[in-house]
């Protein structure tokens, strides 16, 4: 028992510790290079280091639970030489890249389901194609401001929401039964089946076209908003909506990452290392998961992407 | 309740089929990601723009550099045949293919929905190629 406990609090402080040896003392570094005339820091520098930060990325972004495109955006964008419309092409495909390379699993045991993310998703890839638009018309710094005020209203959302494993849904609504949309999965951890149901899916029709928006402008992926809508408003149960959102972020990001290619907004310079280094990352956080206590790294990370919002802010604001 | 999974599992025909899509397709846009980027890093190929070019300008808006390096955006690339044989075209083309990843997906999937006679979704997945068609053909982009 004294084991576990120790094992319980040890491992995650010293992942955590470690995570932030690497991020925190690397980021005012980063910062004041960024700030240099460009070309006094050779090219492959910044390739390397934005693969390394890609990689710590991803593993603190699946042990926080949230996705790698939230926080890769804000937090390059602030302390990466990279136009910002080059840190949010890569963002849009690393989102993009880390749904489909988890997804083929999670279909085949019945959590992403098609039938509740197709609706969803094509409300969503309508948007997030006029939000890529919007987003790469608009003067980059409006477009670094509201970066920051949507970063910081995340992490604010991520500290009140709350989750609900199996939210009870007592009457499903009649557009959802229309669409077939309920389905049955095996819980693991239970040992056990759960059927589910939804409600509320026109209401929940609205929220995917303003997530693909925001999505699509900011190059984020949006699963810090997918959930909490399939989840809280339309009584999915959690690991559904998790899997779920993770399809229907990978057809919105497809629909936006083309707006993106078309306007020259993706440089394969920046791209690759950072789709390369977030999904090994990903990999690897995802084996640490079940040893560590996420709670504390979750707060950690909400902690950070607040502070990159603020960041982001004040360069929005020319400060 | 049951403390057993059921048998044949929980996932229906058009899921496991586009699960098998997207497991070929994802592991095949990782081959050829890598190999694009190997080829444009160590110079195997002859660039179309140089590398110490981008860096020297990734601080510009991607409008302002593609007017100062006109750089290949959506199928720009695949203009002439012989421009496909830079290294940095090939890393290009490996990002369209991700880009493509999902449309495959879905395609396999409104085959197994017309095959069941499944209209509705049929025509939702219809509607969700269209879209994505629409976006890659760069017409709402002013892309070429």
């Amino acid at each position: 028992m004294k084991i576990s406990v120790a094992r319980r609090l040890v491992i995650p402080a010293a992942v955590t510790g470690t995570l932030l040896m690497l991020l925190l003392p690397a980021m005012p570094l980063l910062a004041a290079a960024a700030a240099q005339p460009a070309g006094l820091t050779p090219w492959w520098v910044w390739v390397l280091a934005l693969f390394v930060f890609s990689f710590v990325l991803g593993i603190v972004a699946v042990l926080a639970g949230v996705g790698g495109g939230v926080l890769f955006v804000p937090i390059v964008s602030s302390f990466f030489p990279f136009h910002l419309d080059f840190v949010r092409g890569a963002g849009l495909l690393v989102a993009m890249a880390g749904a489909l390379s988890a997804g083929p699993p999670l279909m085949r045991k019945g959590l992403a389901d098609l039938k509740l993310g197709l609706p969803m998703a094509l409300v969503g890839s309508i948007s997030s194609i006029a939000g890529a638009l919007v987003g790469l018309a608009m003067p980059a710094q409006n477009v670094q401001l509201l970066l920051g005020i949507v970063i910081i209203s995340i992490a604010a959302i991520m500290i009140k929401a709350g989750r609900s494993g199996y939210p009870e849904v007592s009457q499903p609504d009649r557009l959802s039964q229309m669409l077939q949309i309920s389905g049955l999965y095996y819980e693991e951890f239970g040992k056990h089946e759960v059927s589910w149901q939804v409600h509320r899916t026109p209401l929940g029709l609205v929220f995917f076209f303003i997530i693909g928006f925001i999505g699509g402008m900011f190059g984020l992926g949006a699963g810090f908003a997918n959930v909490p809508v399939f989840n809280l408003l339309m009584g999915v149960p959690l690991k559904v909506a998790v899997a779920t959102s993770g399809l229907v972020l990978s057809i919105n990001g497809s629909a936006a990452a083309w707006v993106y290619l078309f306007k020259g907004a993706v440089l394969p310079l920046i791209a690759v290392p950072s789709i390369g280094g977030m999904m090994l990352g990903s990999k690897i956080g995802a084996k640490m998961l079940p040893k560590v206590n996420t709670r504390t790294i979750r707060l950690i990370v909400i902690t950070i992407l607040a502070l990159s919002g603020f960041r982001s802010l004040l360069k929005g604001l020319g400060i | 309740m049951t403390d057993k999974p059921r048998e044949g599992g929980y996932a229906d025909r058009v899921q496991l089929v586009y699960a098998k899509t997207l497991d070929y397709v994802a592991h095949s846009v990782i081959v050829v990601m890598a190999a694009g980027y190997f080829l444009y890093l160590t110079g195997m190929l002859p660039l179309s723009v140089p590398i110490e070019t981008i860096a020297g300008n990734w601080h510009l808006s991607a409008a302002n550099m593609q007017a100062k390096l006109n750089l290949p955006c959506g199928w720009g690339c695949f203009t002439s045949p012989a421009g496909i044989l830079h290294g940095d075209i090939m890393s290009y083309i490996s990002v369209i293919f991700l880009s493509l990843a999902t449309l495959i997906c879905l395609v396999s999937a409104l085959l197994v929905f017309f095959s069941e006679k499944k209209h509705l979704y049929s025509v939702i997945t219809i509607l969700q190629v269209l879209v994505l068609l629409v976006a890659a053909s760069g017409i709402m982009s002013g892309g070429r």
